[in-house]
């Protein structure tokens, strides 16, 4: 549990769309399942007044504060505005906002980060999947059959391949503390030394799984900061240099962030590299 | 996107960053009498998009009379192996000095970079490895509207104030034209005043819709098609067509076929909650490649639901091999729809590759 537990309230911004509306309902499912108190009220200007699975629904984050209690924030807001939503939930006191949303505008992300650090706030993403903290919090869209409680925190740029990595810990019996989704755009809000921080203090966490990808240097820098046992793996070992893999950040630029380096530069600093997902649990296990 | 050196140079006329006269042309015949305002001597720079145009061929210098002659042998060229489509026809300007000026993203540190040189025209990751204390360095807030004066001191260190304006404006042109990367190489000093030589301007994808740009330049038309699907499509050179979901999880997928001996064709991320409709488009593009023998369909997750996946392919009843490896809601009826046509269903994505690649020719 390191962006909340089970008292944490959440709202959603940009609740009444299809992806908004349908993780509302996702969330507050497993809310119930955990008995926690999940999505409290939802945000779309010019929507107040509707419901969304029976989530009130605000035309502002202030006056959904003004009616309800709430520290974090999960967004669903579409590109264009969503460096706005960001601003919006940090000018109001939030503590936490976490931007599920791709395709913003790279000077829109990097200004809404930069203010939000000025009010205090963290945002994880944008592009990014969330966090879940399996048996206590669940903030954005991953699935929650694949993941079972622990002590293994997991870090990553993906979503999917999150997913995939989770899973094959889960089979082998290898539960998770907080599986963090930082996002894969080349700005981001909570960085790898970041959830690092956070998975030092958490005295659940004993290990750490570290998902990275070309481009960049994050990587490296997480990866050397923590003492905890960590285990990476680096998406992309055959992603040609110029070319765009999906992610606005995984591109190999200028001789920088090619995943050969990145591992080498891993390895040399004694940090354990998994030749491919399959393999982690086992390396994990040689750790422990 | 990447923009040409026309094409910025417009813009930065109109942010008052001062660039020399000139014209486009896309034929020799449509260098008219405008050509006699600029001196005796000309440029002629071939609007291609490569790096090291100059030492590849693609800049000519020649005096006004032999101007038509010199432009049709321009036209004549491939630089890099790109042929020649338009040529910037500019003055040539008495160059006093050269200096390097590029603002870019920081990654790690979240702001714009602006780095300077006192020495331009080079190959500035050359300068960075050799001489690094050549390249001033310093890091802005992206809530300045403006590079504060310490700032510039420190960047300009005891270089001509002069440049002070015209860096600055290139920093605007950054934030409004929702760049990447914005360059000046050379930014050069004349007897009349300062000048932008060469200009370089990356846009952002993600806010080309408010940069006026419908559209992106820089795909392939199958690309483009990938785009309107609203898919990330990359395409490669190998025999196995891949489509996965999620950036990550496909370009994994890829790093195991090269793990296994194989190679990947393409790179397509059909994105999250992919239904049966989104599934037949990515099957059929892939399949459309030439040269693709078999397709990888790798798909995980909560949103995504097998079952319209398995119709998706079937849909699709393209002509090559198709391995599947589904895990998610509605697995099960996913699996039977596909089994009852006979398709290849794998349980882990390292059997769904080695499988491929045992079926891929190399």
């Amino acid at each position: 549990m390191i962006y909340g537990d089970k008292s944490t309230k959440v709202i959603v911004q940009g609740a009444t769309g299809n992806q908004g509306a349908f993780h509302i309902d996702l969330m507050n499912r497993y809310a119930e399942e955990v008995g926690g108190f999940g999505v409290v009220a939802g945000v779309t200007p010019g929507k107040g007044g509707q419901e969304v699975h029976s989530v009130p629904v605000y035309n502002s984050v202030r006056e959904a504060l003004l009616e309800h209690d709430a520290s974090t924030s999960v967004l669903f807001v579409p590109g264009s505005a969503a460096g706005d939503s960001v601003m919006e939930a940090a000018y109001n006191g939030l503590e936490l906002v976490v931007a599920i949303t791709e395709h913003i505008p790279v000077h829109d992300a990097m200004k809404a980060i930069s203010y939000a650090r000025l009010e205090g706030c963290s945002v994880i993403g944008p592009n990014c999947p969330g966090t879940l903290s399996p048996g206590e919090l669940k903030l954005g869209i991953m699935p929650v059959n694949l993941s079972v409680p622990g002590n293994v925190g997991v870090i990553s740029r993906s979503g999917t391949l999150t997913y995939e990595v989770v899973n094959e810990l889960t089979r082998a019996g290898i539960g998770q503390s907080t599986i963090v989704g930082i996002g894969g755009d080349p700005i981001i809000g909570q960085t790898f030394v970041d959830v690092l921080e956070r998975f030092e203090q958490d005295s659940q966490t004993k290990a750490v799984v570290l998902i990275g990808e070309v481009g960049g240097n994050l990587e490296e820098e997480g990866a050397s900061y923590t003492d905890l046992p960590i285990v990476t793996y680096i998406a992309g070992v055959s992603a040609p240099p110029e070319k765009r893999m999906g992610h606005a950040g995984a591109i190999v630029a200028g001789g920088e962030g090619d995943a050969a380096s990145k591992i080498r530069r891993l390895e040399a600093a004694g940090i354990t590299v998994a030749d491919k997902p399959s393999d982690i649990p086992r390396l994990l296990e040689e750790m422990l | 996107m990447k923009l040409l050196e026309f094409e910025a140079k417009e813009i930065f006329k109109k942010s008052g960053i001062p660039v020399g006269i000139g014209f486009v042309i896309t034929n020799p015949d449509e260098i008219d009498d405008r050509i006699n305002y600029m001196g005796g001597e000309v440029v002629l720079k071939a609007q291609v998009d490569v790096g090291g145009r100059g030492k590849a061929g693609g800049v000519i210098i020649t005096d006004v009379k032999s101007a038509r002659e010199n432009a049709a042998l321009l036209f004549s060229r491939e630089i890099k192996g790109i042929p020649v489509e338009k040529i910037l026809v500019e003055e040539k300007l008495p160059i006093e000095n050269e200096y390097y000026v590029s603002i870019t993203l920081d990654r790690a540190k979240k702001e714009p970079v602006i780095l300077f040189s006192a020495t331009g025209g080079v190959d500035i990751e050359q300068t960075a490895r050799e001489n690094p204390d050549a390249l001033q360095r310093v890091w802005i807030a992206p809530v300045l509207h403006d590079i504060p004066p310490f700032m510039m001191r420190r960047l300009l260190n005891g270089v001509p104030k002069e440049l002070g304006p015209v860096i600055n404006s290139l920093y605007r042109v950054y934030c409004e034209s929702d760049a990447l990367l914005a360059e000046i190489n050379p930014l050069v000093t004349t007897p009349k005043g300062v000048y932008a030589a060469d200009a370089k301007l990356i846009v952002d994808d993600n806010a080309l819709y408010r940069q006026g740009i419908e559209v992106n330049r820089d795909l392939t038309d199958r690309e483009r098609r990938a785009e309107k699907f609203g898919f990330s499509y990359v395409e490669l050179d190998g025999s196995i067509g891949v489509i996965g979901n999620g950036a990550g999880l496909t370009m994994s997928t890829l790093d195991l076929i090269s793990h296994y001996g194989g190679k990947a064709a393409n790179f397509l991320d059909v994105g999250g909650g992919a239904g049966e409709d989104r599934v037949c488009n990515a099957v059929k593009l892939v399949s459309e490649m030439p040269g693709v023998d078999v397709i990888i369909v790798n798909l995980l997750g909560g949103i995504t639901r097998c079952d319209e996946v398995a119709r998706g392919i079937v849909k699709a009843g393209i002509s090559q091999k198709v391995a599947v490896r589904l895990a998610g809601t509605n697995e099960a009826e996913g699996r039977e729809i596909l089994k009852k046509q006979g398709y290849m269903m794998l349980d882990t994505m390292d059997d769904v590759v080695k499988y491929a690649v045992s079926e891929a020719s190399l």
